[in-house]
């Protein structure tokens, strides 16, 4: 019996990858399919001369350049947002906080990472209501307090990757600043964290993913059919998930749909970009830390 | 007649609640080499991470009892409140079992202790490391590619980087766990050969498992044995 259990599991193993990795092919082969007739130069800017378009002297109308726009504002604001508040939870909760503070602290962030993104939109909404009846009548859903709710929703990826990245390096590694003379601090800045980077970096990727793809949020938040690329913090602004699901929903002919399966497409490159720049990023820290004196 | 570097009195440690020390006094003379031996799991390890506080730095730890160290000519107790931990561990040098270069180019981890004690100056920081490395007979083979990760170096020459990032700060004592045990025979040699010409100018404490090592190496020997110490030759 355990003989057999010992060739099925690897074999059982063997199989979920590869069902994973033909779900992940199946996706991607079928938005390229669909996606890729759409891909033109039309569906990005519309009827505007490109070059006018991305220097922003005319608007884009019945394109998808600010939703592009808006999409990457999007994202870089909420993870700027989101990066150092949640390394340094995952820093006290690792290295600061008793037992007693952890008991308390860990199931807190595993509930706020549970949480629904259409809740979180939906206490970012009555948030801006509140402040916008009883403090300034100009804040409004707009790409700041989408870009504040989508790092709510992802601070809980970065405070456990942080935390967990920070636990799991080996007391040999623990020690070796403290018994060089580093005090707590140094250890922490110059030992530990550079250490747990690679741990960071993909809790940091998830987060990007998260923010990208979030539709609930940004519905309820400042995200519009039409607004244009986004001028400030306080204005509404396009965002591709929400074009997509837009679209989707009330799409009148398959050629507007394809439109649909286009910005998907330019979503995911987007993504890949990001994550490629995220690990640029990871690759410079490396380097700085070998680098000489 | 020999003057004592470090005096450890009614020492005990737990960890979690269980005994790894218990009431270990004994005192180490200056300038010499002792190895500390015994069973695994006797508490050598342990004892060594007592004498620079290195353990607060992992939870679940206790200690009673008093370590005192002669700094200067003067005998510090090393857990009165305040004691500054960063002066201590400059001090009171420790190398682990095995090598722990941290992933920075090798120039960097030599200068590691002496960028956190804040030195800047680049002139000062390189004849530094250059002496620490040429101390462990190092600089000959790493003299070409200083800024290159100390991670591509092999074992050896990894555990002889630790040894001179720990004499860097020219500590008074030099704690080391079994410092040859993930080496081959002739990268082992060398670092004997290393430390006995290091007695000059340090206290020694070395963990050992090898007898041969420990003749070849100790003036003394101290014997660990479920936490207690019985003294050896």
């Amino acid at each position: 019996m355990r003989r057999r259990m010992g060739k099925l599991l690897p074999l059982f193993a063997w199989g979920s990858t590869l069902t994973l990795l033909a779900a992940i092919m199946t996706i991607a082969g079928y938005l390229l399919v669909e996606g890729m007739p759409a891909l033109d130069r039309t569906l990005i800017f519309g009827d505007t001369p490109p070059l006018a378009a991305l220097l922003l002297r005319r608007p884009v109308f019945g394109g998808l350049l600010p939703a592009i726009f808006g999409t990457i504002a999007l994202v870089v604001l909420a993870v700027a947002w989101a990066i150092p508040l949640g390394v340094a939870s995952g820093i006290y909760l690792a290295e600061y906080a008793t037992t007693t503070a952890k008991r308390l602290l860990d199931p807190a962030f595993d509930i706020l990472a549970g949480l629904p993104s259409i809740v979180v939109g939906l206490f970012g909404f009555a948030v801006t209501v509140f402040l916008n009846r009883h403090f300034s009548a100009a804040l409004h859903p707009c790409l700041l307090v989408s870009s504040l709710a989508l790092a709510f929703l992802v601070l809980p990826y970065i405070i456990r990757t942080t935390q967990t990245a920070l636990e799991e390096l080996p007391p040999a590694i623990r020690m070796t600043g403290p018994a060089l003379g580093a005090s707590r601090l140094q250890n922490i800045r110059m030992v530990l964290l550079p250490q747990a980077l690679p741990g960071i970096a993909s809790g940091v990727i998830l987060a990007i993913g998260r923010c990208a793809e979030d539709t609930a949020v940004i519905m309820l938040t400042g995200a519009v059919a039409a607004a244009g690329v986004p001028r400030s913090l306080l204005s509404q602004y396009e965002a591709l998930p929400f074009y997509i699901y837009y679209i989707s929903a009330q799409y009148t002919d398959a050629k507007e749909l394809a439109t649909g399966y286009g910005a998907a497409l330019i979503l995911l490159a987007i993504c890949l970009a990001l994550f490629g720049l995220a690990f640029w990023i990871r690759k410079g820290l490396d380097r700085r830390a070998l680098a000489h004196f | 007649m020999d003057q004592w570097k470090i005096e450890t009195e009614t020492l005990s440690f737990a960890y979690n609640g269980r005994e790894i020390l218990t009431n270990a006094s004994t005192r180490f003379t200056e300038n010499a080499i002792t190895a500390l031996v015994g069973p695994s799991g006797s508490g050598k390890s342990t004892f060594l991470l007592t004498l620079n506080r290195l353990w607060e730095t992992l939870p679940g730890g206790s200690l009673s009892g008093r370590v005192r160290i002669r700094f200067d000519g003067q005998s510090h107790d090393i857990y009165e409140p305040g004691y500054p931990l960063d002066r201590l561990r400059r001090r009171v040098g420790m190398v682990f079992q095995m090598p722990n270069p941290l992933p920075m180019s090798i120039f960097k981890n030599v200068a590691f202790p002496l960028l956190l004690a804040g030195e800047r100056d680049r002139a000062v920081l390189a004849a530094r490391v250059e002496e620490a490395l040429r101390r462990v007979h190092l600089w000959r083979e790493v003299k070409e590619r200083l800024n290159d990760s100390a991670l591509a170096l092999s074992g050896g020459q990894q555990q002889r980087l630790c040894i001179a990032r720990a004499l860097v700060p020219e500590p008074e004592v030099l704690l080391l766990d079994e410092p040859t045990s993930s080496l081959d025979q002739r990268a082992a040699r060398a670092v004997e050969e290393l430390l006995v010409n290091l007695k000059e100018r340090c206290t020694l404490l070395v963990v050992s498992h090898y007898l041969d090592q420990v003749r070849r190496i100790a003036d003394r020997v101290v014997e660990l044995s479920d936490g207690a110490i019985r003294e050896g030759r």
